[in-house]
C-alpha cells in the first residue's frame, strides 16, 4: 500500500521529477562521452604527438569526477526535499521509521540506476552522433575511436551506482534522524540569511589567493606533474567557491548599501533574492565556473589545432593543385575547381634525362610564386611570403631546385639539372617536352572536393612527388592534428551540455519555491513587466558569475598547451564567440522556462 | 464620500462546457470614507472571491465595483498593477513578508514601486515604523520575528504608501490572542486617528467586534447587515454571536 502511495506520489510531481532525470541522464551520458577517449588508450596514443595529452586527460578526469559528484549530492537533496513532505505524511499516519528509510533508499537507488543506465546509452547515441558529425563536417582523420567502449561503459556504471548506493544511504538514515514534524513542514522551514561580515572578507582573500596558487600550478606542470596537477585542481577548485561565496555576497552588500540605486523600484528585491540564491547557490555556481572553463578551453584549444592543420598546409604549398601533361578528364577536372590564377609550363627533357629545360618566355608571362626563403624560418610561426620568379636572374634559376614546380618533375631529387632559355633557343631544342599546370584556387578547403579528384587523378598516373601536393600535405597534418581536434570539440560541446543542465537544472528545480514570492509581489501591485526585468537581471547575474571565472580560468588555463599549440591564444575570438552565442541561448531559455512557471497568469 | 462601492456584481465560475458555480450574486454595499466594515461568513460562503475582485485580483463576471472614484473592472494589465500599488493595502494571513528582505526593505517596497526618492522612503517608514513600535526590529528579517511582529510589518507595508483602503484577508488567522487582540485595536486606532478606511474578512467574531458595520455573506449573498453604533465592543460582539446564531440556521 505504502508503496502504491509513493508511486502515485511521483506521478503527482511528474514535473519535478522530468527536471530530475533529465538532469541525472545528462550527467551520466557526459561522464561516458568523456570516459570514451579518456579511457580508451590506443586512441589517445595513435591521435596525439605529444604525451601531455594523456595528462590533460588525467586532469579532466579528476575534474569531471569533482563536478558529477556535486551534481548528484544536488540531484539527490532536491529528491529528498521533494519527498520530505510526503514520507513525513506517511510517518505521521503510522508508518514505521524503518519501512520509510527503506522506502527512500529504493527509491534513490532506482532513480539513479535507471537514469545512469538510460544516460549511459543517451552518451553512446551522442557519442555516435557527435563524433561522427564532427569527422564529417571538419573533414577529420580519426584512428581507433568507437562510440561503444565497454571498458568506458563500466567505468561510468560504477562510478554512478557506487556514488548512488551512497546516496541512497544518506538518505535513508537522515529520513530516519528528522523528527515528524519538521518533515511535514519542510517547505516551510525558513532559510537563514548571512550577515556579510568579516568573515566573508577572509574568505575572499583565501579565495584569491588559492586561485594564484591553484593557476602557479596549471602553468608549471612540468615540474612535477602530479603534484603539481593535484594543487591544480585542489587550488582552482576550491578558489572559485570561496570567491562566489564571498565576493559576490559583497558586492550585493556594497550595492543594497547604496540607498539611491536599492530603494529604486525592484533592485532591492532583485538584489536580496540574488543574495539569497548565491548562499544557495554557491556550490553549483562553482561547478558551472569549472564546466564553462573545461567546455570553452576544450573549443578554444580544438579551434586551435584545426588553425594548425591549415597553418601547416598553406605554408607548405603555394599551389593548390598541380596537373602533370593534362589531358581530356582532368581538364574536366580542373574545371569544377573555382580557379583563381592557373598557368602552364612546358620543359623539355634532354637526352639521358639528366636536364630538363623550360621557356623563359613562359615564365615572364606567368610568374612562378616562390616561397621567401630569406623571411620565413618556421612553418607554423611566421606568415609565408612569396616572390615573383621570371627566371631572369642567375640567382632565381639556381633556386629553382627550391620552387614547388620542381618538385613534381619526375626524378627531381637525383641530381637533374635545370637551363632556362629564351623562347628562340627553346624551340630550337629537339626532345621530349612535357608540360605542368600550377593551379591556384579562390579558397583551398571550399574547393577541396574537387582538388581531391586532381591531385588523386594526377598521382595515380603520372610522376608523384615525395614531397606530395597541397592534398596530400593537408592530408598529413590533418592526420596529426585532427585527433586533437576532435577531442578538444567533443569534449568542449559535451562539456556545454553538462553545464546548460547544471545551470538550468539548479534554477528551475527552486522555480516551484518562488511562485509564492513573485505572487505576492504581484498583489501588492508590481507590474508583472518589472519582475519579468527583475527575474531577467537575476539569471543574467546568475549565468555571468560562472561566465566571468570561466573566462578568467580558461585565458590562464590555455597557457597550458604551449608543448601542443604554438600559440595558443591566436585566433581565441571565433570560439569565444561561437561560445558566448550558445551560452545566451541557454541563458534566454533558461529565463523563458523560469518566467513560464513563476509568473503563471 | 464612499471610498467602496459596489453595484449588483455576480461571479460564475466554469467556462461553457463545464458545470457553472455561483460563487457570488447580486452584491451590493459600500463602504464610507473612514469607514471599518468586516464581512463574515462561513468557509465558501464567498468571502474571499469578494475580496479578490475588490482588490482588481479577479474579474466579476457582471456588476461595476468603484474605489475611490475609479471603476475597477475596466482596468487593464499594468493599470490594475499601478492601481494596487497606489490605492489599496493589504494583510495576509500568512503576513506575505519577503523573507529575504529585512523588516525596513519589506515595508519600503510600495514606496520604491512608486519611484520615491530614497530620503522620502526612509522619513515615510520611520514614521509608520514608529507609530506600529517597530523601530527596534527595521533590521531584522521576517525568520527572526514573532508573528505578532510580522503581522505587524505586514500591516505597516500595507499602510506605508496611503492607500485609499485597507484590505485584510484573516489577518490574525495565525497569531496567538494577545498578538491578535494588539493588531486588531492597532487597526481600530489607525482608523479612527487616521481616518483610514478599512475592509475586514474574517470568520471570527472577536475580530469582527472591532468593525463599525459587518456584511454576513452566506451562499454568495449578502444575507444580513448589523452596525455597531453606539454599543461597546463586547455589546456588539455579542450581536455578532446573536446574529451568526440565526444566520446558520
Amino acid at each position: 500500500m505504502l508503496n502504491k502511495l509513493a508511486l502515485s506520489g511521483i506521478k503527482n510531481r511528474l514535473r519535478d521529477y522530468s527536471v530530475l532525470f533529465s538532469g541525472l541522464m545528462i550527467s551520466a551520458a557526459i561522464f561516458y562521452m568523456f570516459m570514451s577517449l579518456a579511457t580508451n588508450k590506443d586512441f589517445l596514443v595513435k591521435n596525439s604527438p605529444s604525451s601531455v595529452t594523456s595528462v590533460i586527460f588525467g586532469f579532466g578526469i579528476v575534474l569531471l569526477a569533482i563536478i558529477t559528484l556535486v551534481y548528484i549530492v544536488y540531484a539527490n537533496g532536491f529528491l529528498l526535499s521533494m519527498r520530505q513532505r510526503e514520507y513525513g505524511m506517511f510517518m505521521m499516519l503510522g508508518a514505521r521509521g524503518s519501512k520509510i528509510s527503506r522506502m527512500i533508499f529504493v527509491e534513490t537507488l532506482v532513480i539513479g540506476t535507471i537514469s545512469t543506465l538510460v544516460g549511459t546509452l543517451i552518451g553512446v547515441g551522442l557519442t555516435q552522433v557527435l563524433s561522427g558529425w564532427l569527422i564529417d563536417t571538419l573533414n577529420m582523420q580519426i584512428k581507433h575511436f568507437n562510440a561503444f567502449y565497454l571498458p568506458a561503459v563500466i567505468y561510468t556504471l560504477l562510478f554512478f551506482v557506487v556514488i548512488f548506493a551512497i546516496a541512497a544511504m544518506r538518505n535513508g538514515i537522515s529520513l530516519r534522524r528528522t523528527n515528524v514534524l519538521k518533515l511535514l513542514n519542510s517547505e516551510k522551514q525558513p532559510t537563514r540569511i548571512k550577515k556579510v561580515g568579516l568573515g566573508k572578507l577572509i574568505q575572499a582573500i583565501i579565495g584569491v589567493v588559492s586561485l594564484g596558487i591553484g593557476y602557479y600550478a596549471m602553468l608549471h606542470l612540468a615540474q612535477g606533474v602530479y603534484l603539481y596537477l593535484a594543487t591544480a585542481v585542489i587550488g582552482i577548485t576550491l578558489g572559485t567557491y570561496l570567491v562566489i561565496n564571498s565576493l559576490f555576497s559583497w558586492i550585493i552588500k556594497v550595492l543594497k548599501s547604496n540607498k539611491k540605486y536599492s530603494m529604486k523600484k525592484l533592485n532591492n528585491f532583485t538584489l536580496s533574492q540574488l543574495g539569497f540564491r548565491i548562499t544557495d547557490y554557491t556550490r553549483i555556481l562553482s561547478v558551472v565556473a569549472m564546466l564553462f572553463a573545461l567546455a570553452l578551453g576544450a573549443i578554444t584549444t580544438g579551434v586551435g589545432f584545426k588553425g594548425l592543420i591549415t597553418k601547416t598546409t598553406d605554408s607548405n604549398n603555394y599551389y593548390d593543385a598541380v596537373v602533370h601533361d593534362m589531358n581530356a578528364t582532368q581538364r574536366k577536372n580542373v574545371s569544377k575547381i573555382d580557379v583563381k590564377s592557373q598557368a602552364t609550363y612546358e620543359y623539355k627533357t634532354l637526352k639521358g634525362g639528366k636536364t630538363v629545360v623550360f621557356n623563359q618566355d613562359q615564365f615572364k608571362q606567368h610568374n612562378l610564386k616562390v616561397k621567401d626563403y630569406s623571411k620565413s624560418i618556421n612553418n607554423v610561426d611566421s606568415k609565408v611570403k612569396y616572390l615573383n620568379y621570371n627566371f631572369s636572374t642567375k640567382e632565381q634559376i639556381e633556386n629553382i631546385q627550391l620552387t614547388e614546380l620542381w618538385d613534381q618533375l619526375p626524378g627531381a631529387f637525383e641530381d637533374l639539372q635545370a637551363k632556362v632559355v629564351s623562347g628562340d633557343e627553346y624551340a630550337k631544342i629537339n626532345a621530349k617536352s612535357s608540360t605542368l599546370t600550377m593551379i591556384k584556387s579562390k579558397d583551398f578547403y571550399k574547393n577541396i572536393s574537387a582538388i581531391k579528384k586532381v591531385a588523386l587523378y594526377d598521382a595515380a598516373h603520372h610522376y608523384s612527388s615525395p614531397f606530395g601536393q597541397k592534398y596530400q600535405n593537408y592530408q598529413l597534418a590533418s592526420g596529426i592534428f585532427s585527433g586533437l581536434e576532435f577531442m578538444g570539440m567533443f569534449l568542449g560541446i559535451a562539456f556545454l551540455a553538462m553545464l546548460a543542465s547544471c545551470l538550468m537544472f539548479k534554477i528551475l528545480s527552486g522555480a516551484a519555491s518562488d511562485v509564492k514570492r513573485y505572487e505576492m509581489m504581484r498583489k501588492m501591485g508590481v507590474r508583472d513587466g518589472w519582475l519579468s526585468q527583475s527575474i531577467k537581471k537575476e539569471i543574467a547575474v546568475l549565468f555571468l558569475i560562472p561566465g566571468i571565472l570561466g573566462v578568467i580560468h580558461v585565458l590562464v588555463g590555455l597557457k597550458m598547451f604551449g608543448p601542443l599549440l604554438p600559440h595558443p591564444y591566436e585566433g581565441i575570438f571565433y570560439p569565444f564567440t561561437g561560445f558566448f552565442i550558445l551560452y545566451l541561448m541557454y541563458y534566454v531559455i533558461t529565463t523563458m522556462l523560469y518566467q513560464r512557471i513563476v509568473l503563471k497568469k | 464620500m464612499n471610498v467602496v462601492q459596489v453595484k449588483n456584481i455576480e461571479k460564475i465560475y466554469g467556462s461553457k462546457n463545464e458545470k457553472h458555480y455561483k460563487a457570488l450574486s447580486d452584491i451590493d454595499f459600500e463602504v464610507e470614507n473612514g469607514e471599518f466594515v468586516g464581512i463574515m461568513g462561513a468557509s465558501g460562503s464567498g468571502k474571499t472571491t469578494l475580496l479578490n475582485i475588490l482588490s482588481t485580483l479577479d474579474k466579476p463576471t457582471s456588476g461595476e465595483v468603484t474605489i475611490n472614484g475609479k471603476d475597477v473592472t475596466k482596468l487593464k494589465g499594468n493599470q490594475m498593477a499601478d492601481f494596487r500599488a497606489h490605492e489599496v493595502g493589504f494583510i495576509f494571513q500568512d503576513f506575505n513578508l519577503l523573507e529575504n528582505l529585512t523588516a525596513y526593505e519589506n515595508i519600503a517596497l510600495p514606496l520604491s514601486l512608486q519611484g520615491r526618492k530614497s530620503s522620502d522612503i526612509s522619513e515615510a517608514v520611520n514614521k509608520i515604523a514608529k507609530k506600529l513600535g517597530l523601530e527596534e526590529i527595521l533590521d531584522h528579517y521576517p525568520t527572526e520575528l514573532s508573528g505578532g511582529q510580522k503581522q505587524r510589518v505586514a500591516s505597516a507595508r500595507a499602510l506605508v504608501h496611503e492607500p485609499a483602503i485597507l484590505f485584510g484577508d484573516e489577518p490574525t488567522g495565525a497569531l496567538d490572542s494577545k498578538s491578535a487582540r494588539a493588531l486588531l485595536e492597532t487597526m481600530e486606532k489607525i482608523n479612527r486617528e487616521d481616518d483610514v478606511s478599512i475592509l475586514l474578512v474574517t470568520h471570527d467574531p472577536f475580530s469582527a467586534s472591532y468593525c463599525s458595520r459587518i456584511l454576513f455573506i452566506k451562499d454568495g449573498k449578502i444575507d444580513q447587515e448589523i452596525k455597531r453604533g453606539a454599543s461597546s465592543r463586547s455589546e456588539f460582539y455579542q450581536e455578532i454571536l446573536d446574529s451568526l446564531g440565526t444566520f446558520a440556521e
